[in-house]
């Protein structure tokens, strides 16, 4: 057998692959479609969102065995009050408001990339990176002016534990951004290879229906 | 005999022991893997002589309560998430890349520390046993024993497990996604979806239930954890709480678990079988379809290990779990008619592959007894039930770890391993297993049941239990020819060359071992058999 | 090219081959001579209520048909590995038959069918088994705790949480178990205040599983023929350091003698209870702790020829205790009544001669005992 090896890629002018250097070009498939560094992250978000669905999956079973829900707490009812997330949706309402916007920022940094705008990424994933840390510290206010602890009741176990999480992941999708925003500032992006930039938007997107899907359950139904 | 002769570059990378601590390479990662597994493999072995030395005669003779409960509990643990998920991944990982024409995995380094996670998340989960006590409320940690801390999981040992298991969980998820982007991506130009080794297929399906199913545990380690640490009620009934959410959420992922453990050893076996048979796998897209059913109808079917809680929807999960008999049913006719009418070669992978066959058959049938619910009302948490895991876990997935490893051994390290020893370790642990596990059959009818330190000495089961002693003593013993063989082979084994079984896939097309990059050149890939293909003209060049 | 195979085998193989040989056939031997006691060890024990034999007769179908099926795949494989071993020297290839449709389509449909008929056959027998009595004969609630079972004999209709008529806190024993009507539908409550234990009489081939925050319901149906039977039952679910001792006892009595154990225990709940014998007031008083099922001490000393007392403190809630003392024959010679905890209570001992005795918990007394030195 002399033809040459078929398995190698060849077609990357970006990065000129020499055949006595066969494992450049590992990362870029040439035969097209998605690439693997994103491919990844989906399958990534995939393993994710079964993650949540445990925890809802153990919300909903909780709820449903528990007449009333929120739970009234006997001898108490200033916690029972505290429990009544019906009653006050407004401050979560506004850190829905602040993660969708940030996806929209997002969005526009990634349209940029693929364009070539340096400067409109830098500048959308700046905006995304402080509203998501507005996100998490606004959170962690809730959290000290909310009334009821983790310990209280089955109700208090599953909102910390899902909110909990949920911030953990946003806390995780701001390391990202500011890794993005590092490589940005660094000149490391262009129209061709972002791939990264890629991958973190569609974690960032991902943290955002979370939570849409947390705010509904916990504050609306 | 064909040899690839290596380019000079590729001899120049180290080999000591930094270049293993740090490789990215997935032929070394896989070894690695293999290795860390046959520890833990071991392990857990001496963990079960000490449950079966205990049990050979009733009366308490040297554990008791306490510190039995953790000596099944780590035999569990150890065994599904050290040894046999790990081990299979390690097989995946040195073969796959090859048998698709890769070059590595898709993610070098993230394969590297899905590795590492491994003996770090062991030594987490053993430390238990340095610290007060290991866990000791089963591998499946039924909450709210799992929770109590007075008569239950009396160490920090419970702890350590959850935080152990999380760290092997993500290795795990973390693996999976690596396999699906190489299968996915990094395949050569003509190795179509249809032309995949069965293996490659079945790594393909265990991923995903790695991806999707590993998930769910976390989860439900981590409300253990709040439970256990932060005042959680999650499965406390006292608190509102209930108590088969956790038997539900851990279901979850511990039943396509059982398919994480064993379709590779089934992708195994079905290379081996062709090589030694002479002939192409029978039904290769039968086989396909059915490897698929069985990780889509594997989602279906949790609640069967909740039948007696009363407290489930039992006729749906009656059905699903009938209805998985019938694609394992298919694999298993599909591999006979492999070996019909075939020239058989009776090297020692050979043997393994038999041995899995018909020691995983029973295993599949004795589990159906368990599918017809009145009939799991009687067998459900007893030694019944350790007769079915161990005959499809040992019976086949072990034994089809073995078949791998005498059938790759010669890839791996370029040296056969020796025949008659094999031979030898084949006779003792098929008797040994036997010698173990049938008598559980027979106990769990009488009544026996599960993770009891000891037995009435009137019961009637003492000659039963007497016996499974006895064959796991005789197991222990056959790893001592596959030790002395591994020894002696990787010093002075018979050079294996490229291709010493005249196999069908990609892996043998290159030498052995293999280059870092794998391949200098590619047969032409029109079939799953390119290097049969090659051999035998069916390529035209 | 591979390496050739051998042609011969070597005299290591035939040594393997001739132990594995004599293996077998020493096996084939004893199973030959042990026949119909081998058989019936592959089948459940002989069933003692109405569900168990529905149980039993399902069982048999669903082993008939995996006997079918094992002798016929294993069959397949032992055929061929004798059938088509390679001829040394035979280098030609077999036909490399790669399937075959019409076989793939005749096993997945036959294995269907065969499946859906186990499943509704199963289905059946399982709507007999749950199937509720409208008026069973007798209602128990049992109790499963850490690590003993109790049963409280309710009224009848009552519901789980009622005050029961009456309890038996001693598992195993002439005077302890769940003794019931033979011939009667017993409907069983299912109650645990800590973990999950499970109700498992292999002769009834039956278990359910006792869930804290949970009342499982069934009804046992015994057998006629069961009266003066005892049946050996043992809780199945992993529930802690005691799991193995949480044994059982059914008894089954014919129906006037039902009646007149259960008159008997009537008129013993209603009966004043006996004033606890209280030992000499200036006697020598031994503490004694019970806490997570275990005495806090495994020696206790007390003077011969002198009454003493024993201040029995039970910390477990929930759980019943007592302190009874044996001789070194095994006669009991102090029988302090259990009470639940938390509670304590003084127990007054007689005088005893010298000599070393055991004291244990009647409901624990594997987990719950320790030496008495009386000199």
């Amino acid at each position: 057998m002399t033809s040459p090896s078929t398995v190698l890629t060849t077609g990357d002018p970006g990065h000129g692959v020499a055949e006595h250097n066969p494992v450049a070009g590992l990362a870029h498939d040439t035969r097209g479609g998605i690439s693997n560094p994103i491919l990844g992250m989906l399958l990534f978000i995939c393993s994710e969102v079964m993650f949540f669905s445990g925890l809802f999956a153990a919300y909903f079973n909780v709820r449903a065995t528990s007449s009333p829900w929120p739970p009234v707490v006997a001898n108490d009812p200033v916690l029972t009050e505290h429990f009544n997330l019906h009653a006050e949706p407004f401050y979560a309402l506004g850190l829905t408001i602040i993660l969708v916007l940030s996806s929209f920022t997002c969005q526009f940094a990634v349209w940029g990339i693929r364009r070539g705008d340096r400067t409109g990424l830098i500048r959308n994933i700046s905006v995304t990176l402080v509203l998501g840390i507005v996100f998490l510290l606004g959170q962690a206010y809730d959290y000290s002016t909310i009334g009821f602890g983790l310990a209280d009741g089955t109700f208090g176990t599953t909102f910390y534990t899902l909110t909990g999480f949920h911030g953990a992941h946003v806390f995780g999708g701001v390391i990202m951004l500011s890794v993005i925003l590092y490589r940005s500032l660094a000149g490391q992006f262009s129209a061709q290879h972002h791939d990264a930039v890629e991958a973190a938007s569609l974690y960032w997107h991902f943290v955002d229906v979370v939570w849409i899907a947390l705010f509904s359950t916990l504050y609306i139904l | 005999m064909a040899t690839t002769a290596l380019t000079p570059a590729a001899s120049a990378y180290r080999s000591g022991l930094y270049e293993w601590l740090t490789t990215t390479d997935h032929k070394k990662i896989g070894i690695l893997y293999v290795v860390n597994s046959f520890i833990f493999f071991f392990l857990g072995g001496i963990l079960a002589l000490g449950i079966r030395t205990e049990l050979a005669l009733p009366g308490v003779q040297f554990v008791d309560g306490e510190v039995y409960n953790q000596l099944f509990t780590m035999h569990g643990t150890t065994m599904i998430f050290l040894f046999i998920i790990p081990m299979l991944v390690g097989f995946g990982n040195y073969v796959v890349p090859l048998q698709i024409g890769a070059p590595d995995m898709a993610f070098p380094r993230i394969n590297a520390l899905s590795f590492w996670m491994l003996p770090l998340g062991g030594i987490l989960l053993f430390l238990g046993f340095a610290t007060g006590g290991a866990a000791s409320a089963g591998w499946t940690s039924y909450a709210p024993l799992s929770e109590d801390r007075a008569l239950g999981s009396v160490g920090s040992g419970q702890d350590l497990w959850i935080m152990g298991l999380t760290l092997i969980g993500t290795s795990s998820i973390l693996g999976g996604i690596n396999f699906l982007v190489t299968i996915f991506k990094m395949r050569a130009p003509g190795l179509t979806m249809f032309r995949m080794p069965i293996l490659v297929w079945t790594v393909l399906v265990t991923s995903i239930l790695q991806v999707m199913a590993t998930p769910v545990l976390t989860s439900a380690l981590i409300m253990l954890f709040i439970d256990r640490n932060y005042g959680g009620h999650f499965f406390d009934p006292s608190n509102g709480g209930i108590a088969i959410l956790w038997q539900n959420v851990f279901w979850f992922y511990s039943h396509p678990a059982v398919y994480i453990m064993v379709l590779p050893a089934m992708g195994m076996i079905s290379e081996i079988l062709p090589v030694f048979s002479r002939k192409p796998l029978f039904g290769y897209k039968a086989f396909v379809f059915a490897t698929a059913g069985i990780g889509a109808l594997g989602f279906s079917v949790w609640a069967h290990h909740m039948f007696t809680t009363g407290l489930v929807f039992l006729p749906f999960f009656s059905l699903m779990t009938f209805l998985i008999a019938v694609p394992t049913g298919v694999k298993m006719f599909n591999w006979v008619f492999t070996l019909w009418r075939g020239k058989l070669t009776f090297s020692t992978p050979l043997l393994f592959a038999l041995g899995f066959l018909s020691m995983f058959l029973l295993g599949g049938i004795n589990g159906a007894f368990s599918a017809a619910v009145p009939v799991d009302f009687a067998l459900q948490d007893t030694y019944w039930v350790v007769a079915h895991l161990h005959y499809v876990l040992f019976g086949g997935s072990v034994f089809g770890v073995f078949a791998g490893v005498y059938y790759w051994f010669p890839k791996m390290t370029g040296r056969m391993l020796n025949e008659s020893l094999g031979k030898l370790q084949f006779v003792m642990i098929f008797i040994g297993f036997n010698l173990t596990f049938f008598p559980m059959h027979q106990l769990g009818l009488a009544g026996m049941p599960r993770r009891i330190a000891d037995y009435a000495a009137n019961a009637g089961w003492n000659d039963l239990n007497l016996a499974a002693s006895i064959g796991g003593f005789v197991i222990a013993a056959s790893m001592i020819p596959f030790l002395w063989n591994v020894f002696i082979s990787l010093r002075n084994g018979k050079i294996a060359g490229d291709d010493p079984w005249q196999a069908n896939t990609l892996e043998w097309a290159t030498s052995s071992p293999p280059p870092p990059y794998n391949f200098d050149h590619l047969p032409e890939i029109r079939s799953e058999r390119p290097l049969f293909d090659l051999r035998h003209g069916r390529t035209g060049h | 090219m591979s390496s050739s195979p051998r042609t011969r085998p070597s005299s290591g193989s035939i040594l393997v081959g001739i132990v594995a040989v004599a293996v077998v056939g020493a096996a084939a031997t004893w199973v030959v001579l042990n026949g119909s006691q081998i058989l019936q060890s592959f089948f459940p024990p002989e069933p003692k209520t109405v569900q168990g034999h529905a149980i039993h007769d399902l069982y048999d179908i669903v082993f008939a048909i995996a006997a079918v099926i094992f002798f016929l795949v294993e069959g397949l494989i032992v055929w061929s590995v004798i059938r088509y071993r390679r001829k040394p020297g035979d280098d030609e290839l077999p036909p490399q038959t790669h399937g075959h449709n019409l076989a793939e389509v005749i096993w997945t449909v036959i294995p269907t069918i065969i499946v859906f008929f186990l499943f509704f056959v199963s289905w059946q027998t399982l709507n007999n088994v749950e199937a509720r009595s409208p008026k069973p004969d007798l209602l128990v609630k049992a109790v499963a705790g850490q690590f003993q079972w109790s049963f409280q004999y309710l009224p009848a209709e009552a519901p789980p949480d009622a005050k029961p008529l009456f309890t038996v806190s001693i598992p195993v024993g002439a005077d302890g178990g769940l003794t019931l009507p033979a011939g009667k539908t017993t409907h069983l409550y299912l109650s645990s205040p800590d973990v999950i234990h499970a109700f498992y009489v292999p002769q009834f081939l039956f278990k359910r599983d006792v869930i804290p925050g949970v009342v499982n319901q069934f009804d046992l149906t015994l057998d006629a023929s069961d009266a003066g039977q005892t049946f050996r039952g043992q809780c199945a679910e992993l529930c802690g350091i005691g799991h193995r001792v949480m044994l059982f006892e059914v008894h089954a009595l014919a129906p006037d003698a039902f009646d007149a154990w259960y008159q008997g225990k009537l008129k013993e709940a209603a009966a004043t209870p006996t004033p606890v014998p209280s030992g000499a007031a200036n006697g020598p008083k031994l503490d004694l702790v019970a806490q997570n099922v275990k005495f806090d001490k495994s020696a206790l000393s007390a003077p011969a020829n002198t009454a003493f007392t024993i201040h029995f403190d039970n910390r477990d809630a929930g759980t019943a205790h007592d302190v009874d003392i044996l001789d070194a024959g095994g006669t009991k010679v102090f029988d302090g009544k259990d009470f639940p905890g938390p509670a304590a209570q003084d127990y007054g001992v007689g005088a005893l001669p010298a000599g070393s005795y055991k004291f244990e918990c009647s409901i624990h007394p594997t987990l719950m005992f320790g030496t008495l030195t009386v000199q």
